[in-house]
């Protein structure tokens, strides 16, 4: 019973951290990315699209990441180069692309608000025999590669800032990005090498809502998960341990609430939750900034 | 990697001059430093110094006359390019990242790996503690930037650029923010550095340092070079006087006894801090009276700053008192300040004292939109606005084309006399004017003196806080020296001059 | 400002143009990528827009929400508060205006709707007075703040909608219907142009004047263009920002309010396509004057109105009115070279 919701919610976990962990980096570079949600939304997209036409998985989900990549770096080179507002930006790409997605979808599909191709082949699924009976570990048995590969890169990644030479830079050029030009480097295309990181990931996450669980695409598969990524990689600030756990956290309660449909707990109110952990964190980090400023160097 | 027998000047400038504006940074200017030496670069603020060493760092181009390297003339492309060639910089503001602990600012850019992109701890660690043994400090390397303290951001500053490989080191006042004991190590890793074979130019205000340890030394003033001389064939005083400059050429203004006898400003145990926390100002007890204008000289970053923020009310002091017409105002705003009639001309014309994009009229009005005769039921009125801007204006010679034009559309001079128009015009009666003629040619400050004075005259309170000695002893009543955030001294304008004041100011001797 | 075109404006009126340019240009790029010819296509949307009273009437009533969620935005940006979250005050404002709709059936309806309009407002003002407070005081960044309430609205007046306020025998969310007499009057039937349009004009004609006769209007524009000049002369910043902001809370509750009472007459689930967020776009491509929004929002309104018709009459999806406006925002924000980075030079 429990490995049964555990299971669930991994796989509601898988998106919202893939693109968590894109934001975390983004932001530890120095931009904060709001149009997660766009990269998403074109990832899912072009999942299911490359996979009904080419019949592979793998080849999706590669398609899937290099169109995040893709949206992801001309919103960083507007953010970058034509110094724009990165707010305004990611919320114009959020918007513009969805726009374009569901204008795609009428025109090149003649579909309007679900495209269901035939021959759309999903993730596979990992079984782990072994481990099926067991309580809680049993959970593990049956999810896909890309939840696998999104819990790998939580250590991964936060290894890499740590001990890595680009982990170090990117650092650095969120921290202060005259330090970063001063020692030779170009900060602007290590903040823009970051973004195309997170909208990689991002297509990644949209990839696993649609090829892998729902196996087409409709206009609200993402349902703001974008922005529940931002939640959680606002939550997990310097960690990309504590940014998982926000992100798991959100996926949990999703899972939850899903299950208590119909059971007296409004599904909303459970959803505003993400949002308002974000804000509970922001009004802390003020009263705790504000106190730390007196006898600070910095 | 330097020293070679041969090489003449290792770094220096032929005749760089730079213009910014109507301003000349740099005139003709040129500068000579041999290998293996300590050149120290001596000059008050707006001397240039700073211009020149960001173009000889290659951050900035000069409009006419060379950069020299190795006996060569050479255009910079950038701080990389003059990189590459041994050339680097520690500026006065340091460039460590905050959140990054000290050995990754320090190897950032040069990181030693191992197994592809692996930062290579052990060996980074070693070469630090390598570094570090020649600077003869033991450095913390965990420690995040950000909770080090300052003198040890500033070893690491340099280290970093000896890590990276630099072998000319522009230090730009490297002993400003230290204590004395820390000055005498960086004195110390000075002449290591130099024993090492490295070059230094050494940018400095305080002439005992730059004599106890340049091999040779240029003065400037004024965008210009005024001398260049070695310890041995100069001395202090001939040092201050070259800096400080000569004849008062502005007209002086009849200094004259208070009107009252109880003081408009006092400020009691005051203790200012900057906006890091750094505490830079105090304890200071300092008094003005109605009818008197109270000149602070001192060289920039002694501690004038947080003086004048915190006596025009901009930012509250970390202990201590201030009194103004018999209210305390220790911890009122800027705008019970401003109600008090507090005045402040600020050093900072352009983003504080004025709002560029915003119409003279509105940069008039500034902070007085709600006086009673200026609107009515929160609806301004134009014409009382207008007539009072235009008079105001005229009495203070702004020349300008029409109310509306933007305040960015009038030249320095206009705009200072705009700042202080609005400032002098409000029932103000002290009157904080920090810098009131930088920027302003001659003609002009002798006009902006003249309407100080007239407000002095009517009673009114100055504070005037200038790194111009000229200005000073021009205006002044009353004059104290700020040195290392303390009063040094304090006299009447007739017991002043340059050279008792250049010499307090340089922290040379007790009053 | 001095009357007649000055230099300093045509390069104002270009700048606020040229994001609107290159939005068209990239819509024409997708729509030519697409197999459609954006020359004719355009044409077909100005006709759809402009051509006759009934056309202009369904731009003006597209515009009516679009005015004042400009209108919400350019109050804030104005005085350098980022307030994103007027969406959520449209939301709120919406289902309470629906609720005083309502539950008040014996109301004559000059009372109601005074009353409906006005908790509308209420409720939005107080939405953003955390934000609003966390900025001022704390210094917390109002953009994430507002951007989570926005959702948080959302999902809220969805949890309404779907269960204590969902009209009975109903089968998509909505509450019930509010009484004929809380129906804003229409002001050209048949078409569905109501008395909302005349209100929210008359605001941003309002806040035209605000901005430029008043103290208030005065200290806000100094405010957003100089922060410290404004400290120095004395001006209070928290105040002035928690104004802004409130202030910019209530005109989103209002637009919401108008939203029900003229146009949808009961609260909805996706009650508001996005436009809290055109309002944005809107602020930013007018700089924030009255003029530029009351122009934008016909603008946008028209998009709109034009994008819903021509999907009848081509091929053409509406969807390319989205795009238009993520492009707009987009480029609106870019540093193109006008304006702004010229007075850097004046050091």
């Amino acid at each position: 019973m429990i490995n049964l919701f555990l299971h669930a919610a991994l796989l509601t976990t898988t998106p919202i951290l893939l693109a968590a962990i894109g934001g975390f980096v983004n932001r530890m570079g120095g931009l904060v990315n709001l149009g997660l949600e766009s990269m998403m939304l074109a990832g899912a997209l072009v999942g299911v699209e490359v996979s009904a036409a080419t019949g592979s998985a793998l080849l999706a989900t590669f398609a899937a990441a290099a169109v995040g990549a893709i949206v992801a770096l001309l919103m960083s080179l507007v953010v970058t180069r034509l110094r724009a507002n990165e707010i305004i930006v990611g919320l114009g790409f959020t918007v513009a692309v969805a726009g374009l997605v569901r204008f795609i979808l009428k025109s090149a599909y003649g579909a309007s608000g679900t495209y269901n191709p035939p021959g759309v082949v999903m993730l596979p699924r990992l079984d782990v025999p072994p481990l099926e009976s067991v309580p809680v570990l049993g959970a593990l048995s049956g999810l896909d590669p890309l939840t696998w590969l999104a819990w790998a890169l939580v250590p991964a990644v936060a290894f890499a800032i740590a001990r890595t030479r680009w982990g170090l830079r990117l650092r650095a050029t969120g921290a202060a990005e005259a330090t970063v030009r001063s020692v030779g480097l170009q900060p602007l295309a290590i903040r823009d090498g970051s973004t195309v990181f997170a909208g990689a990931l991002s297509g990644l996450a949209g990839a696993h809502l649609s090829i892998g669980i729902v196996g087409l695409f409709n206009e609200g598969i993402t349902g703001g998960r974008g922005f529940i990524a931002l939640a959680a990689f606002y939550f997990g600030r310097t960690s990309a341990a504590r940014t998982a756990f926000g992100a798991l956290l959100f996926g949990v309660f999703d899972a939850a609430q899903i299950r208590l449909q119909g059971r007296g707990v409004p599904s909303e109110i459970v959803q505003t939750l993400p949002y308002v952990i974000v804000i509970v964190v922001l009004t802390g980090l003020g009263f705790a900034d504000r106190r730390a400023m007196r006898g600070r160097f910095f | 990697m330097s020293g070679e027998a041969g090489i003449g000047v290792r770094l220096g400038a032929r005749d760089v001059t730079r213009r910014f504006g109507a301003v000349v940074a740099n005139d003709r200017v040129s500068l000579s430093v041999a290998p293996g030496t300590i050149h120290a670069v001596v000059g008050g603020n707006g001397a240039g110094k700073s211009t020149l060493m960001r173009i000889m760092q290659g951050l900035d181009a000069p409009d006419a006359g060379t950069v020299i390297l190795d006996d060569r003339s050479v255009r910079l492309s950038g701080p990389a390019d003059a990189f590459a060639r041994g050339v680097g910089m520690v500026h006065q503001e340091f460039t460590l990242a905050p959140p990054l602990s000290l050995i990754e600012n320090l190897i950032l850019g040069n990181e030693p790996v191992c197994a592809g992109d692996l930062i290579d701890w052990g060996k980074a660690e070693a070469e630090a503690n390598r570094a570090a043994a020649l600077a003869g400090v033991r450095i913390d390397w965990r420690l995040k930037a950000a909770d080090a303290p300052i003198h040890v951001r500033q070893i690491l500053e340099i280290l970093r650029l000896l890590f990276r490989g630099a072998d000319v080191l522009i230090l730009d006042e490297p002993t400003a923010v230290l204590a004395p004991k820390q000055i005498e190590d960086l004195l110390k890793l000075m002449r290591r550095l130099k024993a090492e074979g490295r070059t230094i130019v050494f940018i400095s205000h305080k002439l005992e340092e730059v004599m106890s340890i340049a091999d040779a030394i240029t003065v400037m003033r004024s965008g210009r070079v005024v001398a260049t001389t070695t310890p041995a064939r100069t001395s202090l005083s001939e040092l201050a006087r070259a800096m400080v400059g000569e004849a008062v050429e502005t007209p002086r203004v009849e200094p004259q006894p208070r009107s009252a006898n109880t003081p408009l400003f006092s400020a009691r145990g005051l203790v200012g801090a900057d906006a890091m926390g750094f505490e830079r100002l105090g304890p200071v007890d300092l008094e003005v009276f109605p009818g008197e204008i109270v000149g602070v000289a001192g060289v920039g970053g002694n501690g004038q700053d947080e003086l004048v923020a915190c006596s025009a009310g901009l930012a509250a002091p970390v202990a201590g008192q201030i009194v103004v017409g018999g209210r305390d105002l220790t911890e009122a705003s800027t705008a019970s300040f401003r109600a008090a009639g507090v005045g402040y001309a600020s050093p900072d014309r352009a983003d504080e004292g004025l709002c560029l994009a915003a119409s003279i009229r509105d940069n008039f009005v500034a902070g007085r939109e709600r006086e009673p005769k200026f609107s009515r039921f929160g609806v301004m009125r134009r014409s009382p606005i207008d007539a009072a801007a235009s008079r105001a204006l005229d009495l203070f010679s702004v020349r300008f084309d029409a109310l509306a034009d933007p305040a960015a559309s009038l030249s320095g001079g206009n705009q200072q006399r705009l700042v202080l128009a609005r400032e002098l015009e409000r029932d103000s009666r002290f009157l904080v004017a920090a810098q009131p003629t930088r920027g302003v040619d001659i003609a002009g400050t002798a006009f902006i003196h003249r309407m100080i004075a007239a407000f002095r005259d009517r009673g009114g309170a100055v504070l005037l806080v200038s790194e111009s000695l000229d200005e000073i002893l021009a205006l002044s009543d009353r004059i104290v020296c700020l040195y290392n955030g303390k009063i040094v001294g304090e006299m009447p304008r007739g017991e002043a001059s340059v050279g008792v004041l250049g010499q307090l100011m340089l922290g040379q001797r007790a009053a | 400002m001095t009357s007649g075109l000055s230099s300093p404006q045509l390069g104002r009126a270009a700048a606020a143009a040229a994001p609107f340019a290159l939005a068209l240009a990239i819509g024409a790029l997708v729509l030519a990528a697409t197999g459609h010819e954006p020359a004719t296509v355009y044409r077909l949307m100005l006709e759809e827009a402009f051509g006759g009273e009934r056309r202009i009437a369904a731009t003006l009533t597209e515009a009516t929400p679009l005015l004042l969620t400009g209108l919400a935005a350019a109050i804030a940006f104005r005085a350098g508060v980022f307030n994103v979250g007027a969406e959520g005050c449209f939301y709120l404002g919406g289902i309470v205006a629906a609720i005083a709709g309502y539950a008040l059936p014996s109301w004559p309806g000059v009372a109601l709707i005074p009353l409906a309009l006005l908790s509308a407002s209420l409720i939005g003002g107080a939405w953003l007075v955390a934000p609003g407070l966390l900025r001022a005081k704390l210094g917390v960044d109002e953009v994430v703040t507002t951007l989570m309430l926005n959702f948080i609205a959302i999902d809220l007046t969805s949890w309404l909608v779907d269960g204590p306020l969902l009209a009975r025998g109903s089968a998509n969310s909505a509450t019930p219907q509010i009484v004929a007499a809380a129906e804003l009057p229409r002001l050209l039937p048949p078409t569905t142009l109501n008395l909302g349009f005349v209100i929210s004009l008359a605001l941003v004609i309002a806040y035209g004047g605000w901005s430029r006769f008043s103290a208030g209007g005065f200290e806000s524009r100094l405010v957003g263009l100089n922060p410290r000049f404004s400290r120095a002369v004395g001006i209070e910043l928290p105040r002035v920002v928690l104004r802004a902001m409130i202030a910019s809370g209530v005109v989103g509750g209002l637009a919401g309010g108008i939203h029900t009472l003229g146009l949808v007459h009961r609260f909805v689930a996706g009650f508001s396509p996005g436009y809290g967020f055109t309002g944005i776009a809107i602020a930013l491509l007018a700089r924030n004057s009255a003029v530029g929004v009351a122009v934008a929002a016909v603008l946008f309104g028209a998009l709109s109105s034009a994008g819903a018709n021509i999907q009848l009459f081509s091929d053409v999806p509406i969807e390319i009115v989205e795009i238009l406006q993520g492009a707009v925002m987009i480029f609106a924000v870019a540093q193109l070279g006008f304006g702004r980075a010229r007075l850097r030079a004046a050091t």
